[in-house]
């Protein structure tokens, strides 16, 4: 229904003569005592069936995970999951503990830092996303890897697909590490960049915000104020 | 063990022991009394300090893009955010959707951007319409879209319409970039049907300054923060329930119908 606010103070302007909707559309989430994500009843049905990665999945596809979704996002949860104080998204999360930041803010940091980590991640597989959506042509060369860590690394996500019966044919090329975790993303069905980018920060949050709690409120002593050192130049 | 240094650069600001350097300035001696805030926060962006001819301009600017009704969407966010009480953290998520936002204030350098272009194909001749069209109609084959045209909900837009009037008392209505502005609005008038918005003016204003393109934007972003505090101010002060959970009758579901899963049906 269609409706005009009146502003009863009498100050007119162009959102009082604008007609706009009267509620506000729920599209995932029913309001209310009883509530059904994508259409399944949360208390009733998804919580006795389902785990936290299935339902992952529906919240972000709309769909539960059918065939092997949920194992291959099980994995991909876990090696995206390790981001070390090194990275600048936890490192941030830290230094909001060590200012005093309130625990919200403290995650509010790290959630806006892993989103950036996500995004830049991202941007730079953009030719790998082009590829993953249509992969006649050959398998784009940056994202091959030759540094022995990381084929290591990768033998073990092969090793931990293996374990939980799922392959992932883009593998065989010898992606890097973050390449073959978004090309599990997008077997597991993720195929959409938000949707990636949503796993990816949800797959870090746990590990950032403990590491910031970790931190002692007000530890300047102990915190290496010059790593890195901020050398202040005049031109 | 000591390791290497990692060194990274700054121009930004040096901690010492009886006085503090900020962009190569002394703040106690050279800015304490001396720079006004809006001169600060232009130094803060540009790394080098503006005329105060030029800050009277940004403080027009910021005067004239005062609109900070609630109801506006980025304002908005701000005060569903603030209605948990929290005031940085309801201005920081509003401020936080400006980079890259289509609204907003990052769109002043976007439209920098289009009008540098504009500005170096017309080459001087923005009095020769017919010139200024061709290039106009030119740029409109090649993007559906031009960046600080538009004015929602209203035939112009109001804060143009001042910020234009405090240009003109100010001569800077002359200068290149500005009068290029009001030449191409004048063809995307004729063209498309589309007005200018402020953020075509401010751009124009900004280049005419010296402002480069990526600078655009965030100096824009500072003039209109007040705003963002403006709605986190009272809105964390109020924290009103009704905007904490909008009462079930205000929100419609439109999603998927109910049913129920497969695992559900097998356990029957």
């Amino acid at each position: 229904m269609q409706h005009h606010r009146d502003s009863s103070e009498g100050f007119r302007g162009p959102l009082e003569e604008t007609a706009f909707p009267e509620t506000l559309s729920a599209r995932v989430v029913t309001p209310g005592m009883e509530p059904r994500i994508h259409g399944y009843d949360v208390e009733g049905d998804l919580a006795l069936h389902y785990g936290a990665t299935e339902l992952l999945f529906l919240s972000l596809t709309g769909e539960i995970p059918r065939g092997d979704s949920a194992t291959l996002l099980e994995v991909a949860l876990a090696f995206f999951a390790p981001v070390s104080v090194a990275h600048a998204s936890t490192h941030a999360a830290v230094l909001a503990r060590l200012c005093g930041a309130s625990t919200s803010t403290t995650i509010g940091t790290a959630a806006i830092g892993l989103g950036e980590q996500a995004r830049v991640l991202l941007d730079e597989h953009e030719a790998l996303l082009a590829w993953l959506e249509q992969p006649t042509a050959m398998f784009p060369e940056s994202y091959r890897t030759n540094g022995a860590d990381e084929r290591a690394s990768i033998e073990r996500l092969l090793a931990a697909l293996a374990h939980g019966g799922v392959a992932v044919p883009a593998l065989r090329h010898g992606p890097t590490r973050s390449a073959a975790l978004v090309c599990v993303l997008h077997a597991a069905g993720l195929t959409r960049r938000e949707q990636m980018e949503a796993v990816i920060v949800v797959a870090r949050l746990p590990a950032a915000i403990a590491e910031a709690f970790r931190e002692t409120v007000a530890n300047f002593r102990t915190y290496p104020t010059n790593l890195p050192l901020f050398r202040y130049e005049e031109s | 063990m000591t390791l290497p240094a990692l060194v990274v650069p700054t121009r930004s600001a040096h901690w010492g022991w009886d006085e503090h350097r900020y962009f190569g300035h002394k703040v106690f001696e050279e800015l304490a009394g001396h720079e006004s805030f809006m001169g600060l926060t232009a130094l803060s962006v540009l790394g080098r300090r503006l005329s105060p001819e030029c800050c009277a301009v940004l403080e027009d600017a910021a005067n004239t893009l005062t609109m900070a009704d609630p109801r506006i969407w980025p304002l908005k966010l701000t005060r569903v955010v603030a209605s948990y009480g929290g005031t940085v953290a309801a201005a920081a998520a509003g401020l936080l959707v400006e980079e890259g936002a289509q609204i907003g204030p990052w769109a002043c350098g976007r439209a920098a951007a289009v009008l540098v272009a504009m500005h170096a194909e017309i080459d001087g001749r923005s009095d020769d319409a017919g010139h200024v069209r061709d290039v106009v109609v030119h740029y409109l084959e090649r993007h559906a879209f031009i960046w600080g045209f538009g004015t929602p909900f209203r035939p112009r837009d109001e804060r143009l319409v001042a910020f234009a009037r405090c240009m003109r008392a100010k001569g800077r209505d002359t200068l290149p970039h500005y009068r290029t502005m009001e030449a191409v609005a004048r063809a995307v008038r004729e063209l498309r049907r589309a007005e200018p918005n402020i953020v075509w003016a401010l751009a124009a204003t900004c280049l005419d300054m010296g402002l480069d393109v990526r600078e655009i934007g965030p100096i824009a972003t500072t003039l209109m923060q007040h705003m963002f505090f403006a709605a986190a101010v009272e809105g964390a002060r109020q924290a009103p329930e009704i905007l904490r959970e909008l009462p079930e009758a205000y929100v419609s579901y439109v999603g998927r119908e109910a049913r129920t899963s497969p695992r559900k049906e097998i356990a029957g």
